[in-house]
C-alpha cells in the first residue's frame, strides 16, 4: 500500500489491472471485502469504499447472498478510460524526461519502435 | 444524536455480587491466611500450655495465666492490610472491568460482611468447643480468652463479628481517603487524627472526667461498649462510600 | 451511522495544567478511530473521560446518549484496556480471564483460548512476575475476547514486540471484520496502525488538531523535492507545513491533494514528489502547529 494516495484507490486499482489483464474475467467473482481486508491488512471499511467505487462506476455487481461478479463490459470501460488517461500519466512524462536529456523526438520514435519489437 | 436501543444494565444484585467474586477470586486473601495465622496461633496457644502441665503447672493455674491471651486477635493486623488492599488495588482492578464505584463499594462492603459473620461463627464455635473440652484438654484458654466468655455463642459471635467489622470498615474508610486525596489526603487525616484525640484526652483529663468514662464503660459491659461502636463502624462505612464517589484510579 | 460517543467543549484541568482543553468530537457506531497524538498530548485523560473513570472540569460526554459516569447500563457495553492497568497482588492471568466473562456480556472463550495460545501468555504465574510484553497481552486478550460494543485500547501493546503487535492488529481486523465494533485505539505508533484506522483524531497539547477520515488524511500531503528555486516557485501560494534542504536542494511539504495537471507540472519543472505518510503528516503538522511562523 502506497502513501501518497487513499488506499481505497488503490483497491480499486488493483481491481481494474485484475480485470484489464483478464486475470479476473468478465462474470467472474472478486474476493470479498473482508477477504480484501484481511490479506492487504487494512480496515474492511476501506476496502469496502474500493469495492462500491467500482460498482458504481458499474465495473461490478453485486450478486445477493453471494458477492461481488465482474460486469460484462468492464474490461472495455476500463481500457477506454485508461487509454484516456494515458497521454497525461505516461506520455507527458516521457517527453518530460526525454526533454531533460536532450534526446529529440525523432531518436524517441526510433527507441519506441526498437522497444516494440517482440 | 440518533436514537439508540434501550440499554439494559445486569441487574444490581449481579453486579454487585460480581466485585465479591473478584475480591474472592484469589482464596488466599480472605480464607487462607487468616486461618494460617490463627493456626499458628493456636498451636503455640497449645503448646506453651502443654509444657506446663508437662513441667507440673496445675490446669486451674495454666488457665488463669491463659486468660489474657491475644492469640485470637492475631490475624487482626493482617485483616487491616486486607481492608486497605480491598481498596487500594481492587479499586483500580475494578474501574479497569467497568466496574462503577457505587457497586463497587457495595460489594467490598458485602466481602467484608460475608467474610466476618463467617469468620466469627467458626471463632465462636472453636470458643464452644474449648468450653467443652476445659481448654482442649490443657486448660488452655485462646477462643475464650480475654472478654471473649460472654457465656453465650452468640454473644461471643458478636463480639468476633463487630471487631472484624470494625477493623475492615475503618481500614477500608482510611484507605479511601488516600485514593481520593493520596499523599496530602492521610497527612492531612493523621494529623487531624492526632489533633482530635490529643484534644479529646485533653479535655476529659482537664474536666478530671477519667473516672466518669470509667464508670460509663463499666456500666455498658462489654457488649455494650461494642454494640455502641457499631455507630463509628457504620459511620466509616458511609464515609468510605461518598469519599470514594469521586475517587480515581490515578488522581 | 449513528453517534454513539459525543464530546463538547470537554475539558481536564489538573491545577493549573490543562491536559484537555475544550475538546469536541463525535465518534460513529462501528468505526475503528485512531486517537493519535504524541505523549502526554492528552489521549489517556480523554479516554479516561469517556470511560467515565475521571471526572470533566467541564464540557460533557455522552456514550449512547448518556453520561458514562458511575453509568452502568454504559459501562456494561465498554471495554478501556490500558496499559498502565494494574492488577491486585496475588493475581493471576488465569483469575483475570476467570473474571472477566462476568463483566462482558459478549465474552468469547474460545476467541481468549486461541487467543492466549499465541500471545504465549503464562495463565499460572503472579502478574507481578510477568514479563511487560505478557501484562499487555492479559489486557489485549481481553480487549479482544470481550467484544465489547465499544472497546478503547489505549496503548496497551507497548510492552509487546513487533510480532505480537502484528499479531494484535491481525486479530483485531479479523474479530472486527466478523463483529463489528466501535473501537478507540490510541497510538503514538502511527504508521504501524494507519491502515487499520478508518478515522482519525489527532490531540495535541489537549487540543484537538485533526478530525478526519483516515482516507481523506492520504495523499492530502505531498513533499516537493528539487532545486531550491524552482521548490519554491511550485510551492508558492500553498500551506507549507515542514521544510527541509540540504546545499541546493529542497524539500518541502505541502498540505492539500495535487490534480493529475498539478502532478505534471511538477514533474515538468524537474520536481520529484514523494508521499507522505500518515505518521509523518501527523508529525509534521503537530510540529508546525509548535513552530507556527518559522519561515521557510
Amino acid at each position: 500500500m502506497d502513501d501518497s494516495r487513499p488506499i481505497f484507490l488503490q483497491i480499486a486499482e488493483q481491481i481494474e489491472n485484475d480485470i484489464i489483464d483478464a486475470t479476473t474475467p468478465e462474470e467472474s467473482q472478486v474476493p470479498s471485502t473482508n477477504e480484501f481486508a484481511a490479506f492487504y491488512r487494512i480496515n474492511p471499511a476501506t476496502a469496502g469504499k474500493g469495492v462500491n467505487l467500482l460498482v458504481d462506476e458499474g465495473i461490478l455487481y453485486k450478486k445477493r447472498g453471494i458477492g461481488m461478479f465482474v460486469a460484462t463490459g468492464a474490461r472495455d470501460t476500463l481500457v477506454a478510460k485508461r487509454r484516456d488517461h494515458f497521454t497525461a500519466e505516461y506520455v507527458q512524462p516521457l517527453l518530460a524526461e526525454a526533454a531533460k536529456l536532450g534526446i529529440t523526438t525523432q531518436q524517441l520514435a526510433e527507441m519506441i519502435m526498437k522497444g516494440t519489437v517482440r | 444524536m440518533t436514537a439508540v436501543p434501550a440499554l439494559a444494565a445486569p441487574p444490581a444484585f449481579s453486579r454487585v455480587w460480581n466485585v465479591v467474586r473478584l475480591h474472592m477470586i484469589s482464596k488466599n486473601t480472605f480464607i487462607v491466611i487468616p486461618w494460617l495465622i490463627i493456626a499458628g496461633a493456636t498451636v503455640v496457644s497449645l503448646v506453651i500450655p502443654a509444657l506446663l502441665a508437662y513441667n507440673g503447672v496445675s490446669r486451674a493455674d495454666i488457665s488463669e495465666g491463659a486468660v489474657n491471651s491475644w492469640a485470637v486477635l492475631s490475624p487482626m493486623w493482617y485483616l487491616c492490610a486486607v481492608a486497605v488492599l480491598a481498596i487500594a488495588q481492587f479499586f483500580p482492578f475494578s474501574l479497569g472491568f467497568g466496574v462503577t464505584r457505587r457497586d463497587f463499594y457495595l460489594g467490598t462492603s458485602l466481602v467484608f460482611l460475608i467474610s466476618a459473620i463467617a469468620t466469627g461463627a467458626v471463632l465462636a464455635t472453636l470458643g464452644e468447643i474449648e468450653t467443652a473440652t476445659d481448654g482442649w484438654g490443657l486448660g488452655a484458654r485462646m477462643y475464650t480468652a480475654l472478654f471473649f466468655d460472654q457465656g453465650s455463642w452468640i454473644a461471643n459471635f458478636f463480639l468476633f463479628t463487630v471487631i472484624q467489622l470494625g477493623i475492615l470498615f475503618v481500614g477500608a474508610a482510611i484507605a479511601t481517603v488516600y485514593m481520593r486525596w493520596r499523599m496530602w489526603g492521610m497527612l492531612v487525616f493523621w494529623l487531624g487524627s492526632v489533633v482530635v484525640i490529643v484534644v479529646g484526652i485533653s479535655a476529659i483529663t482537664f474536666s478530671n472526667s477519667w473516672t466518669l468514662v470509667g464508670e460509663t464503660l463499666a456500666s455498658l459491659g462489654v457488649m455494650g461498649v461494642f454494640a455502641w461502636t457499631l455507630v463509628p463502624i457504620a459511620l466509616a462505612a458511609f464515609a468510605g462510600f461518598f469519599i470514594l464517589r469521586r475517587a480515581t484510579p490515578k488522581n | 451511522m449513528s453517534t454513539i460517543i459525543e464530546a463538547r467543549g470537554l475539558t481536564k484541568r489538573f491545577g493549573s495544567f490543562t491536559a484537555v482543553d475544550d475538546v469536541s468530537f463525535t465518534v460513529e457506531e462501528n468505526r475503528i478511530y485512531g486517537l493519535l497524538g504524541r505523549n502526554g498530548a492528552g489521549k489517556t485523560t480523554i479516554m479516561q473521560l469517556l470511560t467515565g473513570q475521571d471526572f470533566a472540569t467541564d464540557g460533557s460526554v455522552s456514550v449512547y446518549g448518556q453520561s458514562p459516569v458511575e453509568n452502568s447500563r454504559v459501562l456494561s457495553n465498554v471495554s478501556f484496556i490500558k496499559e498502565s492497568q494494574k492488577y491486585p497482588d496475588g493475581i493471576r492471568a488465569k483469575h483475570v480471564f476467570a473474571a472477566a466473562p462476568n463483566f462482558y456480556g459478549n465474552w468469547n472463550p474460545e476467541l481468549a483460548e486461541e487467543l492466549i495460545a499465541e500471545f504465549r501468555i503464562p495463565l499460572n504465574r503472579d502478574i507481578k512476575k510477568l514479563s511487560r510484553g505478557q501484562v499487555s497481552a492479559v489486557g489485549v486478550v481481553v480487549g479482544l475476547a470481550s467484544r465489547a460494543p465499544i472497546t478503547f485500547f489505549d496503548e496497551p501493546y507497548l510492552g509487546l514486540d513487533a510480532v505480537a503487535r502484528q499479531l494484535f492488529y491481525d486479530r483485531l481486523l479479523e474479530d472486527y471484520a466478523l463483529f463489528p465494533r466501535t473501537v478507540i485505539l490510541s497510538t503514538h505508533l502511527i504508521d504501524e496502525v494507519s491502515d487499520l484506522l478508518e478515522h482519525v483524531i489527532l490531540v495535541d497539547e489537549g487540543r484537538i488538531l485533526i478530525d478526519t477520515p483516515a482516507e481523506e488524511l492520504r495523499g492530502s500531503a505531498s513533499t516537493v523535492v528539487g532545486k531550491r528555486v524552482d521548490v519554491a516557485a511550485f510551492v508558492a501560494g500553498r500551506e507549507i507545513i515542514h521544510t527541509d534542504g540540504i546545499g541546493g536542494l529542497a524539500s518541502v511539504t505541502i498540505t492539500g491533494q495535487l490534480s493529475p495537471a498539478e502532478r505534471a507540472a511538477a514533474t515538468a519543472a524537474g520536481l520529484e514528489l514523494a508521499p507522505v505518510s500518515l505518521q509523518q503528516l501527523i508529525v509534521r503538522l503537530s510540529s508546525h502547529e509548535s513552530m507556527e511562523g518559522t519561515e521557510l
